[in-house]
Formats: structure tokens, C-alpha cells, sequence
């Protein structure tokens, strides 16, 4: 079990295409891969699932994962989300 | 002989057209196939009075020549020698055809000018101005920009779905799985695409028809398989559905909020890129693109959009309420 915490650092937060790039970085991995909000947890691998969390910009997020490649993936979903999905920063 | 609907214009001749457009144009022949083969080059129309009063300056003479009433009248008007120095104005030019329209009757000496010159002449009973309007559609369509793609075009609820996709990747077999639904094939495997000022018109290959080729089966006659109303001539392209093997589709477009295109002559249209797995059920998916795409059209903005409005909205009446918890208790949604 690997975790860490990002705040999203973009203006209209995890929309549709931010919620994308989650999911289209968690699927390369063979773990399970989570977001978690102050409120909610949801599989990062569910575009669906990562929408509801409807994370505004400033939400400090827990990513986390549990499998072999648990490291990699949390990794690489916190930098997607750090990027600031190349859109207005707050 | 098979004749496509819209026939090759490097080939299209006096010929063609009378065989295309005869029936619908009511037209008779006063020629007997004299000047049948005359190229016809250009896709439009010309009305020789100016050139039968002496005016020969940029007479354009291959074009289709129109005699209406205009005409005929002033013909009629003339003395029998006058009658023949004017229409040897015009049928001093190689003259492409004459149609003389209204059912008026054609003076003598223009029947034999044609005749003379070995050039068409047809008579038809129709005003001249709709004549003008049907010939010069068809012209058009024959005239216009034209593309071979390899696809299959199927009509879905009247919205036109070009499947496309590397060969045996199972477009027909999905298509024919549209049909069964009861959608209507227009073209297998080439489509011929004319484009009609910015839209794009889809249709068969006069030979190919209504046949489907189905791995394992042959060739599949969907005409005589489920009937006329399972086929449709001709259809607009008003949406391109890509078929990729999985791997090859880019995951990001996962919600469908970014809109690709697919250019054809100039034309944007609308793209879906579809990745095959094994097990998903290709036929329903080309159904409810086609229902999305009329929706997105109706509405002016797609599924996907509305749905990231709304969760927009929803962060930002969050954010208010994270802001604000505990000094207003009744801002909730």
C-alpha cells in the first residue's frame, strides 16, 4: 500500500478531460489505483468514478494504490494531477 | 448496361445523359442517337438567342443549349432565309446538344441544322425554367468533387454513419447487424463521395449495388435479403466512425469531450474512433453514435459537454459551501 497527498492546482478542477488523464495514467499499471477527497473514495481507473469526486481547484487529494506496480502508479497519477492538466492554474 | 447514378464525368457524354436524365425530363429524341457521343464537359446550361440574333461574341457553345419560348418565338419571327442565317450562328459552333423545352415545336430548319451537324436535338414538354433547374442539379452532382473511399455507408435514422477501417476488421459484418435493425445500407466497401457545396453526398457503386461481401458467406444481396426499404441510393456523410484495433485509440478521449474530425475534400466531419475488442457489440455502439450525433446537432452540444457543465457548476457551489460552512446553513444544493 503506497499513498500521498497533491492539492489540484487548477482552476475548474477535475472536470471530464482532467478526470481522463487520471484515468487513461492509472489504467497502465497493475494495482489497484484510488483518489480519495476530504469526502469521498473512488477507483482511479473509473472515469465515472473520478468526475463524482468533483474536486475544485485547492482539494487536496490522497492518491493511493495496492499491488506490484502500487509505487510507479501513484507516482505517476500525483505528477498528471500536479501538471495541472496543462490547463489555467489557480 | 449498369449506370451509376452519377456517371463519370471524364466519360460523360450526350449519350449518358439522355440515358439518365430522358425518362425524367420526358425527352424525345428528334436526332435518332446522332451526336450521342459528344462530350459533355461542362455543367452548365446556355440560352443561344443572343447568339441566333447575330451576337456570336463568347457564345458557349459547349454547353448544353436551352431553345425556350424566347427562342422559338424569335425563330418564328423570321422569314425562312433569315430562319436559317440565325441558327447557322449557332450551329456554326460544334454544339454540344439542343433541348427545346415546352413542347414547342422546333422550326424545320433547326431540325436539320442539328441534323446537319450531327449534333443532338431533344424536345420536352416541361416549362423551361424547372427543365434548367433539374439539369443543371444533375450537372452538378456529375461536375462536382468527388472522392472513392473505402468504407461502408449505412443510413441511421437518417443520419449518414461512414464506417471505416482497416479491411477485416468487421465493418460490413457490423453494418449488416444495422440493417437487420432496420437501418439501410447505401454503399459496401466503396463509397463514392461527391461533395455539394459544404456537404458531403455518399452512394454505391452502380455494379457492386446493394451487395455486401461477409467473410464466410460470399456476397449478400441486401436488396433481395430484406427488401427495398433495407437500401438507400444515395446519403449524406454526416458522421465518420473509425474501427481500431484496441491499442491503437488514444484512451484520453475516454469521456468523448474531444471532438475529432475527418477531412474529406474540405469537409470537417464529425469523428468517432471506436477500438474492437472482443466480446463488444459494434452494431449498437455505431447505433447510439449515430442517435448522438443527431441529439448533439438538435441540442448544439454533446452529452459529454453537458454533463462537465453540470459538474463544473457543482464544484463551484461546493466551493461557495466549503467557503461559507457554518456562517449560512441553508446554502446546500
Amino acid at each position: 500500500m503506497m499513498e500521498k497527498i497533491v492539492t489540484v492546482p487548477n482552476k475548474l478542477g477535475i472536470h471530464a478531460r482532467p478526470a481522463a488523464l487520471i484515468v487513461r495514467s492509472a489504467v497502465e499499471f497493475d494495482c489497484d489505483v484510488w483518489v480519495e477527497s476530504p469526502t469521498d473514495k473512488v477507483n482511479a481507473k473509473s472515469i465515472m468514478g473520478v468526475m463524482t469526486l468533483a474536486a475544485s481547484g485547492g482539494t487536496a487529494i490522497t492518491v493511493s494504490a495496492d499491488g506490484p506496480e502500487e509505487i510507479e502508479a501513484v507516482e505517476a497519477v500525483v505528477e498528471v494531477i500536479k501538471s495541472g492538466f496543462g490547463e489555467e492554474m489557480i | 448496361m449498369v449506370q451509376d447514378r452519377f456517371p463519370d464525368p471524364e466519360t460523360f457524354s450526350v449519350g449518358v445523359m439522355y440515358e439518365c436524365l430522358g425518362k425524367r425530363l420526358s425527352l424525345e429524341d428528334l436526332s435518332d442517337t446522332r451526336g450521342h457521343n459528344h462530350a459533355v464537359v461542362s455543367p452548365d446550361i446556355s440560352r443561344p438567342g443572343l447568339c441566333l440574333s447575330g451576337y456570336t461574341y463568347k457564345f458557349m457553345y459547349d454547353r448544353i443549349q436551352i431553345f425556350g419560348e424566347t427562342e422559338i418565338t424569335l425563330l418564328n419571327q423570321l422569314s425562312q432565309q433569315e430562319r436559317a442565317d440565325a441558327l447557322a450562328n449557332v450551329f456554326g459552333f460544334p454544339v454540344v446538344c439542343s433541348i427545346v423545352t415546352k413542347g414547342l415545336l422546333p422550326p424545320d430548319e433547326l431540325v436539320s441544322a442539328a441534323r446537319e451537324k450531327e449534333t443532338a436535338l431533344f424536345l420536352s414538354p416541361q416549362d423551361t425554367t424547372p427543365l434548367i433547374h433539374d439539369l443543371t442539379d444533375f450537372l452538378g452532382e456529375v461536375f462536382a468533387p468527388h472522392v472513392s473511399l473505402h468504407g461502408t455507408l449505412v443510413d441511421v435514422y437518417g443520419e449518414g454513419l461512414l464506417v471505416m477501417g482497416r479491411s477485416a476488421i468487421g465493418k460490413s459484418e457490423a453494418v449488416l447487424g444495422l440493417v437487420e435493425r432496420g437501418h439501410r445500407l447505401v454503399a459496401d466497401d466503396l463509397v463514392r463521395v461527391r461533395k455539394a457545396v459544404n456537404r458531403l453526398i455518399g452512394t454505391g457503386d452502380a455494379l457492386i449495388g446493394f451487395h455486401m461481401e461477409i467473410r464466410g458467406i460470399g456476397f449478400v444481396s441486401i436488396a433481395e435479403l430484406f427488401g427495398v426499404g433495407a437500401t438507400k441510393e444515395t446519403q449524406s456523410v454526416d458522421l465518420v466512425v473509425r474501427l481500431l484495433d484496441a491499442g491503437l485509440v488514444d484512451e484520453a478521449n475516454r469521456s468523448g469531450l474531444e471532438e475529432k474530425f475527418m477531412t474529406i475534400m474540405g469537409v470537417d466531419v464529425p469523428m468517432l474512433e471506436i477500438p474492437v475488442l472482443p466480446g463488444r457489440n459494434i452494431t449498437l455502439l455505431l447505433e447510439v453514435a449515430a442517435m448522438m450525433n443527431i441529439q448533439a446537432k438538435d441540442t448544439g452540444c454533446t452529452s459529454a459537454e453537458r454533463l462537465n457543465r453540470k459538474l463544473i457548476a457543482r464544484m463551484g457551489r461546493k466551493r461557495l459551501r466549503d467557503k461559507y460552512d457554518g456562517e449560512d446553513s441553508n446554502c446546500s444544493q
